[in-house]
């Protein structure tokens, strides 16, 4: 990221000067600068068309939240509010089970984040800073492991939990019962490690010194405590990137808990309550308080990001560059 | 580690030999549970007959050859897969890496950065939502805009012929972002020197960009381009939420065929097969592009 920003400030030098034009008094002078005028207003001419399309419907649906009944019921409906109704907002919370919606998915994100975190600094310390039988195998599995798309993995992980052995009333066949279905261990297991998470940290150890580690061997440190008191705070940035990623995945994440919550509606989580709203969002008069649930649902993570955004973009790129 | 050591203090009987398999462990039961297990669980599913009610039946290839031969359906979904990914990857690659050469080069860049990062960090719920306002809604934000310049908008998800054009404008919308931030990170990867130097030898800005920036960014592109169309051919939680495949199935893709063939109609067999033709169908189209990006470099693409 120092890079861009260092691009940042040269381009700063792109930028025409009108006093320049004036001063130099040729036509060839003014023939370059009307250029450089043009470049100017192209550059920026698609970077706010752009960014108009990405706001726009974010801004539509916030209009929509603030209408009353009546503005939208109106025919055509009136599309500015005449007075903002920020109680809809309130109303998410009262009318709908935003509540329990909300705590669903802080816990089962949380869960999965402090889980994947966990596994994948583990694996990627082993990965990254041991020799041994096996390793490349290993790596090579993490690596081809992350082609495999989700979709392949719904039917046999829905079952497999579902006759998951002495859980939820199953016998040691999994025969009897439910399994895992219905706790939020069904949410949580099936993401307690990530093969794009091994990989990451494994590329963030890569970075820690072995002579570091090799002193600390000397004067008496245990392998745990290398990991523990040496790599890890050292990885620190590297583990915020990767749990700000996986915060944001499956805060999102929408399939899989949608399929495992059909039976238990009090594992709900935000994401999966508003796609239940779906058949009342065809009624016109509940719309305003669906737009305002939407938001609720969107907002925690948009302020997380714009607050971490650096972390996030170099997960991005650590993935692609070095993979 | 010495004899006496092992026995003074337990935290030291893990060696430097025996340490990385103990940090592997959580991977490695995940993996054999988690990955190793669905993946054969599901290829013996897909030779058989099963609703999770009775017991699985084998029937040898007889699903693929239904899938193949008496599913209309399926190939339809197929070919609508087809047009979906090269929807999605022929507007949206060139796209991002066009506002990438532009972002790269402007200031305000974390103002941009945020702007264009809002639709990926949006669940897909929330996305299928707010354009379902915009799209489907008679008085939609979309159509308004367009009848102010005299155009009269379609019934853009009401329509067949209209609703494959709205989701994968949809999908572009929401990724875009994402890989104008990977294009941008491979352009600042690449020496600016190398720029300088063309410039001065009077090179064209045009020809800087396809001698010089376009064969450094190769391996960006490779990365956009595979995971891009791997993305695509898996995806449908936005297809679900916006159109749920119709109307008359003009928008349903394989993957959301297969959700509904296992978890609504319970032919949990057939499913499997379906997502093994599909995991192929995704490797084959993963090599071609390997061996066309590696061998014919960027003119091929």
């Amino acid at each position: 990221m120092r890079m861009l920003s260092h691009k940042a400030k040269t381009a700063q030098a792109d930028l025409p000067k009108p006093r320049d034009a004036t001063n130099a008094g040729t036509t060839a002078a003014h023939a370059r600068t009307g250029r450089k005028w043009a470049v100017w207003i192209v550059k920026y001419g698609i970077l706010s068309l752009g960014a108009v399309i990405m706001i726009l419907p974010f801004a539509d649906m916030l209009i929509g939240a603030l209408r009353t009944p009546v503005e939208r019921l109106a025919r055509p409906p009136v599309y500015w509010p005449a007075i903002p109704q920020w109680h809809n907002f309130i109303r998410a919370f009262t009318d709908l089970p935003m509540l329990a919606w909300l705590t669903n998915s802080v816990i089962v994100t949380g869960a999965i984040t402090v889980v994947q975190l966990v596994t994948s600094a583990l694996a990627g310390f082993a990965l990254a800073k041991y020799r041994f039988r096996g390793q490349n195998l290993i790596l090579r599995i993490v690596l081809v492991a992350q082609i495999f798309p989700f979709f392949l993995f719904i039917i046999p992980m829905f079952f497999i939990l579902r006759y998951w052995p002495f859980a939820g009333g199953n016998d040691w066949l999994g025969q009897g019962g439910t399994g895992l279905l219905d706790s939020y261990l069904a949410l949580i297991l099936p993401f307690a490690v990530s093969w794009y998470g091994v990989f990451l940290m494994r590329q963030f150890m890569l970075t820690v010194p072995d002579e570091l580690l090799d002193a600390a061997r000397i004067d008496g440190a245990s392998e745990f405590g290398l990991f523990w008191r040496i790599a890890l705070p050292l990885v620190r940035p590297g583990m915020v990137t990767l749990g700000l990623l996986v915060w944001i995945y499956h805060w999102n994440e929408v399939i899989w808990t949608m399929t495992v919550t059909r039976a238990a509606p009090e594992l709900q989580t935000v994401t999966v309550g508003i796609q239940l709203l779906r058949s009342e969002f065809f009624d016109e008069r509940n719309q305003s308080l669906q737009q305002a649930a939407l938001a609720v649902s969107v907002i925690p993570v948009i302020v997380l990001f714009l607050c971490l955004q650096r972390f996030y973009v170099r997960g991005l790129s650590m993935g692609s560059l070095k993979g | 580690m010495t004899v006496s050591a092992l026995r003074l203090n337990p935290a030291k009987m893990v060696t430097q030999k025996t340490a990385p398999y103990l940090f592997l462990v959580p991977v490695l039961l995940f993996g054999l549970v988690f990955f190793a297990l669905p993946l054969v669980a599901s290829l013996y599913l897909s030779f058989t007959s099963w609703n999770s009610l009775v017991a699985p039946r084998w029937i040898g290839l007889a699903n693929y050859e239904h899938l193949f031969t008496r599913d209309p359906l399926f190939l339809k979904t197929l070919l609508n897969t087809l047009v979906f990914t090269v929807g999605v990857v022929g507007i949206g690659v060139p796209a991002s890496l066009l506002l990438a050469g532009v972002f790269s080069r402007s200031r305000y860049q974390a103002l941009w950065r945020s702007i264009y990062s809002l639709p990926m960090v949006t669940n897909v719920v929330a996305v299928g939502f707010i354009w379902w306002f915009v799209l489907a809604d008679p008085w939609g934000v979309l159509n308004r805009l367009l009848a102010l310049i005299g155009i009269a908008g379609p019934a853009w998800l009401n329509d067949p012929s209209t609703a494959m054009i709205a989701v994968v404008m949809v999908f572009v919308w929401m990724h875009l972002g994402q890989n104008m931030l990977l294009f941008s990170a491979g352009l600042g990867a690449i020496d600016e020197s190398l720029h300088e130097a063309a410039r001065i030898d009077g090179a064209s800005e045009a020809r800087i960009f396809w001698s010089i920036t376009l064969p450094l960014l190769r391996p960006t592109i490779l990365f956009v381009l595979i995971t891009s169309v791997i993305t695509a051919i898996s995806y449908f939680a936005l297809i679900l939420v916006l159109t749920e495949g119709g109307p008359v199935n003009s928008t349903n893709v394989t993957a959301l065929y297969i959700y509904g063939m296992a978890f609504t109609d319970l032919r949990l067999g057939r499913a499997s097969a379906a997502a093994y033709v599909l995991l192929v169908v995704i490797f084959l189209v993963s090599l071609l592009q390997l061996r066309v990006l590696r061998r014919g470099g960027v003119e091929a693409y």
